[in-house]
């Protein structure tokens, strides 16, 4: 791996090496420019690195404290941030799922939440870059939406729980397919094909699962970026001239700078937004790229509620990858809706640790109730939504006056739903209801408070007013600031958003490769 | 950094040319033989002159020798099945009892094959006669078992289902096996003089025919579960291409009518049975690219890609020579 001097100014210094840094690590080497990537979270070796065991994989989490307050406190951790090289997408579930074209104009199209500064039809073509390059696993037509070319590597076997969202489906009418995954189905270079042991969420063994980790990060190197792993940027440095000139990072005990012509944020929607308001200055007091004030706001979860029952066959669920089949009915159907927005729902495989977790949290069992519980294991079948929540601008990230362990104010992150989202989650609940009644499932329950995914805080807009960057994910205030992440997303959509990510990265690398030529840098 | 072993061109290259060198070898040999028999003698009818060497020599007729060569390929589709079923019938727990018939019926096929491989006598067999019936009866029931494993499942003859479902073209091969013998017994028992006929048609150029569609199907197979594959490996569109081509040579051949000889066809016949063979190998080393490899063979072995499968194009290539043999010896057939 190439390595870089501190005090030679690079290219670009990136912060944060997930769906969103590592992607654009990758693409702005492979495009020429010198690049450091630094992350807070170390360079794991997936073969050597990784147990069987649910327990020991929490070392992918980010558990660094977080102050969580609101109507609907979110619970922060494994379900929504890692803290490796590679980010989330080292324990992601890999489901890959692009937007409805719509979404890119939800304001105007739908009426309601924000438009996006992007086209869908830009937005298509890099989409098929990120499936080629991750290798996604899919059906050979997709139901839903305009056309998109074949997924490069066939879908997988479905377990016995996609087979029952798939009667469920058919049971109600309703269209259903093979989940596009990014894990293999055959082999690939070096890496094997998957070997459905469901560990995914834990970190896949194999190096079955396509990751920023796995597929990006070494594009990168090489082409000659450097990865600094277990470096903790604490500032972004600024000068009077409204420049970034480089980051301040804590590694091996010591804070260090890193000199650099371009600063790119990717550390997600927490973190992100922290770090910008973590590196206020006198001739920035609200922040680094805060004039609009909105850096913070608008932070987006999707909800990520569940119905669960117990079939008298054997399913396994945990078997495979979690999610292998989909419906995006309630994404593409407007009819029949009482809220904006929509959902998506997908079969399920929770390991074991987690599932306790699941009946002690939302069922508060314990006890002798929980151990026998547990005994019909084996026979519970579950659907679960990935749910599109409304910005709103008192969803937020502020910075506590707590520190963490290298002395930065830790952030404080306030959220509640509105009435649309719980319409939504009700509606969704209700169907997913019948969707289990409908394959003979007894004992059927819902679990109504879970969340997934992180966006927002930095959203991308046609005017430096109401957003933080522009379609380029360019910030409005600082010419050399960037920010690439879940953090730009102006709307969520009711679909898993790492694809949509990791597509926004490759054009904005293009984008920076334009720009360059043209002397617009 | 970036770690990838992707099939070079110069690794197709020297595969290609391996497939080629050994089946032009098997040629070769083969060739060699001939022309021991031939050197000196006039032009004259093959027949009458083969059967006058191997007359002299064997005792045998043409009818046999073609009749024992199609046994040889019956066997080798029936080996293919004995071996593929059984290992996918025991990764499906054998959940179904009738999972077993495969089994022993091909079985029993290879034994009768391998009786039929080794008889010179000119009669049919009653014993082998009503296996291969047996094996054929058993390859249409198992057909319809696989379509109505597949029609079932949620999605009906989806791509899921078609993919990981019953397989709906592999009891064929045990179809094809009885066909080929059946027709065998026919050939053998055919009178000295008189040309060798299956249902009245010419037995060599009906053989052809039955052979060219026993390909295409099994490419077809080969397809799909390349197709599913993603065809990663370059080398997993061979059995897609070539044998579509013998189809279409063999095809061709039995269209051509009488007294015609064919040694291209009979050398892309060489062709497929390498190919078929050499599938064995490129298999095993399909299985070795999963976790834990070879070491892990208990587990990959019924994971990856099927072993026994690549010998059926072999199975039916050797019917297609057999063929293409009759029509040699027996320029009416
Ligand atoms: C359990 C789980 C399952 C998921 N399943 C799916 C799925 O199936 N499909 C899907 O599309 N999405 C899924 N996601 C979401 C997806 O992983 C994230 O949306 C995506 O990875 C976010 O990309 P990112 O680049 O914004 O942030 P991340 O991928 O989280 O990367 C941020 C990185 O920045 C680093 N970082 C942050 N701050 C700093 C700092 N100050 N200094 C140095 N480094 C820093 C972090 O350590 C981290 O590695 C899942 C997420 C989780 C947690
Ligand atoms: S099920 Fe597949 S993707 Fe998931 S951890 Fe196992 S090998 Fe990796």
């Amino acid at each position: 791996m190439r390595q870089y001097r501190q005090s030679e100014p690079v290219d670009f210094v990136i912060v944060g090496t997930g769906a969103g840094g590592g992607t654009l690590a990758c693409r702005l080497a492979e495009h020429g420019f010198s690049v450091v990537a630094m992350d807070a979270g170390p360079y794991f070796r997936p073969l050597e690195d990784f147990a069987s065991d649910e327990s020991e994989q929490t070392k992918l989490y980010w558990t660094d404290d977080r102050i969580v307050d609101g109507a609907n406190p979110l619970q922060m951790g494994g379900n929504n941030s890692g803290k490796a090289v590679g980010g989330s997408t080292v324990h992601f579930a890999m489901v890959s799922l692009r937007f409805r074209p719509e979404w890119f104009k939800s304001r105007s199209l739908l009426g309601y939440g924000a438009d996006w500064p992007l086209d869908w039809r830009e937005m298509w073509r890099y989409y098929s870059e990120v499936e080629d390059a991750l290798k996604i696993a899919g059906p050979i037509t997709y139901p839903w939406g305009p056309h998109r070319p074949r997924y490069p590597y066939r879908a997988h076997e479905l377990n016995a729980a996609a087979r029952a969202l798939a009667d469920g489906c058919e049971a109600l009418g309703i269209q259903w397919t093979e989940t596009p995954i990014a894990t293999l189905s055959a082999p690939r270079g070096l890496a094997h094909p998957c070997v459905y042991r469901g560990f995914c969420t834990s970190g896949c063994s194999t190096n079955a699962k396509q990751s920023a980790l796995v597929t990006w990060i070494p594009r990168a190197i090489a082409a000659g970026a450097e990865i600094r792993d277990l470096a903790m940027v604490g500032r972004i440095e600024a000068d009077n001239s409204n420049l970034a000139t480089g980051v301040h990072y804590h590694r091996d005990g010591q804070w260090r700078f890193q000199r650099a012509r371009n600063v790119v944020v990717a550390g997600y929607a927490i973190e992100t937004p922290r770090l910008l308001l973590n590196s206020a200055t006198d001739r920035f007091p609200a922040g680094l790229a805060n004039s609009s004030g909105l850096v913070g706001k608008n932070l987006m979860v999707q909800s990520n509620q569940a119905v669960w029952g117990t079939m008298e066959r054997e399913v396994r669920s945990y078997k495979g990858p979690p999610s292998l089949a989909i419906t995006e009915h309630w994404n593409y159907e407007d009819k029949g809706k009482d809220f904006f927005g929509g959902y998506c729902y997908m079969s399920q495989g929770p390991l074991p640790q987690l599932w306790a977790n699941t009946l002690l949290s939302a069922r508060g069992l314990w006890g002798p109730h929980l151990i026998s519980e547990m005994e019909n294991y084996n026979h519970v079948v579950g659907l679960k939504i990935v749910g599109e929540m409304l910005p709103q601008e008192a969803n937020r990230v502020t910075l506590a006056d707590e520190t963490d362990q290298y002395g930065l104010r830790i952030p404080r992150i306030t959220y509640s739903w509105c009435d649309n989202d719980r319409r939504l989650i009700d509606h969704s609940l209700a169907f997913m209801t019948e969707a289990l009644e409908a394959v003979d499932a007894t004992d059927i329950w819902r679990q109504n408070d879970d969340t997934c995914h992180l966006n927002g805080t930095a959203r991308m807009g046609n005017d430096p007013l109401t957003s933080v960057v522009n379609a380029d994910c360019r910030s409005w205030d600082i010419r050399n600031l960037w920010i690439c992440d879940g953090s730009v997303f102006p709307t969520v959509g009711g679909v898993n958003p790492s694809l949509t990510i990791q597509a926004i990265a490759c054009r904005t690398a293009d984008r920076i490769k334009t720009m360059a030529r043209r002397g617009e840098l | 950094m970036r770690r990838s072993n992707g099939v070079t061109a110069t690794q197709i290259a020297l595969g290609l040319a391996a497939l080629a060198a050994s089946s032009s070898l098997l040629d070769k040999r083969s060739l060699a033989r001939a022309r021991k028999y031939r050197t000196g003698e006039p032009k004259q009818a093959k027949a009458v002159y083969d059967n006058r060497i191997l007359g002299g020599k064997l005792d045998v007729p043409a009818t046999v020798t073609a009749a024992k060569r199609l046994n040889r390929a019956a066997g080798m589709l029936a080996l293919s099945v004995l071996a593929d079923s059984g290992v996918e019938h025991y990764r499906g727990s054998f959940k179904n009892k009738a999972m077993f018939t495969p089994l022993i019926v091909s079985a029993a096929t290879l034994g009768v094959s391998v009786h039929g491989t080794a008889d010179r006598r000119k009669a049919a067999h009653i014993m082998r006669d009503t296996t291969y019936l047996l094996a054929a009866t058993t390859g249409l029931i198992g057909t319809c078992f696989h379509f109505y494993n597949v029609a079932k499942k949620a999605g009906g003859f989806s791509w899921q289902n078609l993919f990981y479902g019953a397989p709906l073209g592999a009891p064929m091969a045990i179809l094809l096996s009885g066909l080929i013998g059946f027709c065998s017994e026919r050939v053998r028992e055919t009178p000295r003089g008189i040309t060798p006929s299956i249902f009245d048609l010419p037995a060599g150029r009906a053989m052809a025919a039955l052979t060219s569609v026993g390909l295409l199907g099994t490419a077809g197979e080969a397809g799909l579960l390349h197709f599913r594959g993603a065809f990663h490996n370059p080398f997993m569109l061979l059995p897609v291409t070539l044998p579509p081509l013998g189809a279409a040579l063999l095809a061709r051949t039995a269209a051509a009518g009488p007294g015609r000889r064919h040694p291209f066809v009979r050398w892309w016949m060489r062709l497929l049975v390498t190919m078929g063979l050499a599938g064995v190998g490129f298999h095993a080393y399909g299985v070795s690219r999963n976790m834990g490899g070879w070491r892990n063979w208990s587990q990959n072995v019924l994971n990856g890609p099927p072993l026994p499968a690549p010998p059926s194009f072999a199975g039916l290539a050797l019917a297609g020579l057999a063929a293409l043999g009759l029509m040699r010896d027996h320029p009416d057939a």
